[in-house]
């Protein structure tokens, strides 16, 4: 009973089926497969929703449609002609965000963006991925990056550790936003459904406010995926026009 | 499709072509502005900036410290500098400048009014 209570619970990685791979352990856990759920949603949403190729699109056909045009838009916006490349990166990162968040929504099941390791090594590959594009694109020039235009040279010294910084914490911002407010999130609900049941009578006024919150975390768990994905294409803007 | 009343001639297909294509092409006036979304999405993207910036100057200064055992001098001077660039970074997006080191919004670079 008291574990079931525990609001922190429902992050447990727990080993489904154990793989070991000299020495490293590459077990497939439950965060995994809601990897491999989310991946074969997005997959199955995209391939069999276009299939009939309707020129007035059905429902289905309609919402992949706007999904891509959605992440289209959003990448012209912020990047323009060049940054047509990414698309197909930026748009598995969207859908892989949106549907990990979504499906964590669903009673019963994992939310894998609740996990740092997971949140970080997207950002992280965002943020290598960036930094290699702007040095191909621009070579040294890319190191100017760090010294803003017109500032005096004996400010040197100061502004260019600053700017390391900020750019370092990119990544670091990037997922660490994601994880707190899936993590947060998620745990609210579970600390607000623990008083449903003690309060007796008066448990209907917290379950109001898991109502109220859910529709909020279903807000958010939108609204999370698309901040990571026009971030990401705010750095490929970046790194594709260096300033 | 857009302006129906237009007449269908060669030379007027061409020009409205070219401004299809710049409205598609031209995101350079609007990428500075086109970052801060709605409010939530700006509040969610500011919060996280300052603790992101003075974590990473934090460790970047212990692990300048572990290096050359300095302790504590470079992770305090460090995670001053992470404040810094934290703050530069929250000012950096409100003003609309998107985000990278570095950047500078294009009406600034054209009108130079920020320029010493």
């Amino acid at each position: 009973m008291a574990e079931a209570h525990n609001p922190l619970a429902q992050f447990e990685i727990k080993t489904l089926i154990p793989i070991h791979i000299g020495g490293v352990d590459a077990s497939f856990t439950n965060s995994a497969a809601f990897m491999v759920a989310s991946v074969v949603c997005v997959s199955a949403l995209m391939i069999l929703s276009v299939r009939s190729r309707a020129l007035v699109p059905g429902r289905w056909q309609l919402l992949a449609e706007l999904a891509y045009s959605f992440i289209a838009k959003m990448l012209t916006d912020t990047v323009g002609k060049e940054g047509r490349p990414y698309f197909p990166l930026v748009f598995s990162i969207f859908m892989f965000v949106l549907f990990g968040n979504m499906l964590g929504m669903l009673p019963y099941t994992f939310t894998y963006t609740s996990h740092l390791a997971v949140t970080f090594a997207m950002a992280a590959f965002v943020f290598v991925l960036v930094t290699v594009v702007a040095i191909a694109k621009h070579g040294m020039k890319f190191f100017s990056f760090f010294l803003p235009h017109g500032v005096p040279i004996a400010m040197a010294p100061l502004l260019i550790p600053i700017e390391i910084i900020s750019y370092l914490s990119r990544p670091v911002s990037l997922s660490v936003r994601l994880f707190a407010n899936m993590m947060a999130g998620h745990t609210l609900l579970k600390v607000l459904g623990g008083f449903v049941l003690p309060l007796g009578i008066f448990g209907v006024v917290p379950v109001l406010g898991l109502v109220a919150v859910s529709g909020l975390e279903l807000l958010i768990a939108f609204l999370q995926a698309y901040i990571f994905t026009i971030l990401t294409c705010i750095y490929i803007n970046d790194a594709v026009h260096l300033h | 499709m857009g302006e129906p009343s237009e007449p269908q001639t060669g030379r007027d297909f061409e020009r409205r072509l070219a401004r299809a294509r710049d409205r598609e092409r031209a995101p350079e006036e609007r990428s500075a502005h086109a970052s801060p979304q709605s409010g939530m999405g700006l509040a969610y993207r500011i919060a996280t900036e300052l603790v992101a910036a003075v974590g990473v100057g934090g460790l970047i200064g212990y692990g300048i410290d572990r290096w050359l055992e300095t302790r504590p001098w470079c992770m305090i001077v460090f995670t001053l500098l992470g404040f810094a660039a934290g703050m530069l970074n929250i000012f950096r997006i409100t003003r609309g400048y998107g985000y990278a080191a570095g950047y500078r919004a294009q009406d600034e670079t054209k009108s130079g009014d920020n320029a010493p």
